[in-house]
């Protein structure tokens, strides 16, 4: 995973001003939790890494290249897979659709391409059965599905793309315990293989079990970065709320950059 | 036919318990008798294939009614397309042009509106159901203007084996519908494209997220049905060989009742195009029933109108139950 780098990034909608210059960077292999309070501009300014938003102004690099991310598929293709909150799944639909969806396989009859539905399963199979997610069937509409099941869909359908940056925007928040724990042990296996994970969650208790590092974002700006060792719950949550006002944000240095 | 659990698109969703395919053909059958205890002619091979020969223009419609429900989007303005395709059609013969000419550019100006319609939705945004129905007002304005109340007729028949043809015993109009409804079936189910279509009209931003492009496949999927609604125009000018006034009049209503009839959700996201064409049996054998136990005409549209609002009220009494979100 090559060091990925956002600078400066500002996002508006309408009259509200979501992101307001925000920097945001993650190391190769390290684990970078976000966190804010709702509406601080987290799922907005991963959107604009996935390629499903375009940022007003501000620059993304990755190993100190500038890209630009005009499409999901651009990330994809650069190796970024998000899994957003809203899971982006389509209810009415099969397990298999969904996790092809935008990137289907496909197999050429006769010079015309069609879908290869049966590739299409058999991967389905695989990636449901690696990240040990039970289902009824394959031939299911998504929507008919608990929430932890199509969790693991839209897991399984970021794990499809071969990503060296996996984003996860609330991954835990419809989970029991036993799945948010899986989904734990699954970030950890990510890292392990080298990969680095971007992990957004309201939860600071597994926000501190997983996470290398920790940014904080308030009201569309960064209020600063810690590394999780040497950080409590305690100063993370005054980050989030305002509480601590002594040192911000933006000249912090940021610690542990050039370390990996 | 279509077990719990079946594949989308060509049959209907796993949602219902009893398929909407097997619920139509027991209708169907039910209609069928009671017309044939009222009428003997009803029966007969020559009122089907009559009636098989009245359905073919509508079925061609409904197949590209089917894919924009199932985007979320509607076209009520396929008669007026219909309509204008029909003119140009019309115009080009009596300016003694040939077969070969005079089809593409009825296809080609009903693709032309079709993709019209499509830009408006997508791009400026307008709700299909407002964009369309401007649409159908500005076609039939058309219509008027041109042919200014009197028909065009004493067309030529070079065309007229595409609805009276036969081959090996089976009447043209099937191998017609089978080839219509076999490409958009391939498109539906077999081609990138018709997953997205459905994605669209499961949940648009979903779609948006994974990367589809929407306004692409919107402004398609609207010419595609223009197309066929020119394919439909030419089998018009080939059955009745004159364009007339009322021309596409309640094609629009008969083919979104047909496509809803058949399982497709007016809300988007699924479909089934066997449904839509058993959908337009039905309504087309109601129809001739109708006529032919000397009900007035006018009560047509009635039955039809009435029989889309009793479906969608079952529908969504339904989903009210199931308790799934609207
Ligand atoms: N598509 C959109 N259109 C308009 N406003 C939006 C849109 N997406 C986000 N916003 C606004 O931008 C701001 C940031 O939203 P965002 O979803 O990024 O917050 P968040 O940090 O992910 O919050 P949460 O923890 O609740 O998920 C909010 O004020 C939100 O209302
Ligand atoms: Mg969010």
């Amino acid at each position: 995973m090559p060091a990925l780098r956002m600078s400066r990034i500002v996002k508006r909608f309408g009259g509200i001003l979501a992101l307001d210059g925000v920097d945001f960077e993650v190391n190769p292999g390290e684990v970078m939790a976000l966190v804010g309070d709702n509406g601080a501009g987290k799922s907005t300014l991963i959107k604009i890494l996935a390629g499903a938003y375009q940022a007003d102004a501000g620059t993304i690099t990755l190993d100190g290249a500038p890209v630009e991310f005009k499409s999901p598929q651009d990330a994809w293709n650069r190796g970024i897979a998000t899994i957003y909150q809203e899971l982006a799944l389509t209810g009415k639909m099969m397990i298999p659709d969904n996790i092809f969806l935008g990137r289907e396989l496909k197999r050429r009859v006769f010079g015309v391409s069609f879908l290869d539905r049966r590739a299409m399963r058999e991967r389905t199979k695989q990636l449901l059965s690696s990240l040990d997610v039970q289902v009824p069937s394959l031939d299911v509409w998504v929507e008919l599905l608990s929430g932890g099941q199509r969790q693991g869909i839209a897991i399984s359908r970021a794990l499809n793309i071969d990503a060296e940056l996996i984003v996860m925007d609330e991954p835990t928040a419809a989970l029991a315990v036993a799945e948010v724990r899986k989904v734990l042990q699954f970030i950890r296996r990510l890292r392990e293989q080298g990969k680095s994970v971007i992990l957004i969650s309201h939860n600071l208790q597994d926000v501190f079990a997983v996470s290398d590092r920790i940014t904080v974002l308030r009201q569309g700006r960064r209020a600063g970065v810690r590394e999780t060792r040497h950080t409590t719950p305690e100063e993370i949550i005054g980050l989030i709320t305002w509480a601590s006002t002594a040192e911000d944000d933006q000249e912090t240095p940021f610690e542990g950059l050039g370390a990996a | 036919m279509a077990p719990v659990g079946a594949p989308d698109g060509f049959l209907a969703g796993p949602r219902r318990a009893v398929p909407r395919e097997v619920i139509l053909m027991v209708a169907i059958i039910a209609v069928g008798t009671l017309f044939a205890t009222q009428s003997e002619f009803f029966l007969t091979e020559r009122n089907l294939v009559t009636v098989l020969r009245n359905s073919v223009d509508l079925a061609v419609i409904c197949a590209g009614m089917t894919l924009i429900i199932i985007m979320g989007g509607i076209d009520v303005s396929v008669g007026g397309i219909l309509a204008v395709s029909a003119i140009f059609i019309g115009h080009s013969y009596k300016a003694g042009l040939p077969d070969e000419v005079v089809v593409p550019i009825g296809i080609g100006v009903a693709t032309m509106l079709g993709a019209l319609n499509g830009v408006i939705v997508a791009k400026a945004r307008v709700p299909p159901i407002i964009a369309t129905l401007g649409t159908m007002y500005v076609f039939i304005a058309v219509l008027f203007l041109v042919i200014g109340g009197t028909w065009i007729h004493g067309l030529p028949d070079t065309l007229s084996f595409l609805i009276r043809g036969e081959f090996v015993g089976i009447p043209a109009g099937v191998f017609i519908i089978g080839c219509v409804y076999g490409c958009c079936w391939v498109l539906l189910r077999w081609q990138a494209w018709g997953r997205h279509l459905c994605a669209i009209g499961c949940d648009e931003g979903s779609a948006r997220l994974v990367g589809i492009n929407i306004d692409r496949v919107k402004i398609q999927a609207y010419a595609l049905t223009g197309a066929l609604a020119g394919i439909a125009a030419v089998l018009y000018v080939a059955r009745l060989r004159n364009v007339e006034v009322n021309i596409g009049t309640n094609i629009a209503l008969e083919a979104i009742a047909a496509t809803v009839l058949g399982g497709a959700d007016i809300r988007g996201g699924t479909g089934s195009l066997i449904g839509a064409l058993m959908g337009v049996i039905f309504i087309k054998l109601v129809q001739n029933g109708l006529v032919l136990i000397g009900v007035s005409s006018l009560w047509e549209t009635v039955v039809i109108g009435g029989l889309l609002i009793i479906v969608l009220t079952l529908d969504a009494l339904e989903t009210r139950r199931s308790g799934r979100p609207t």
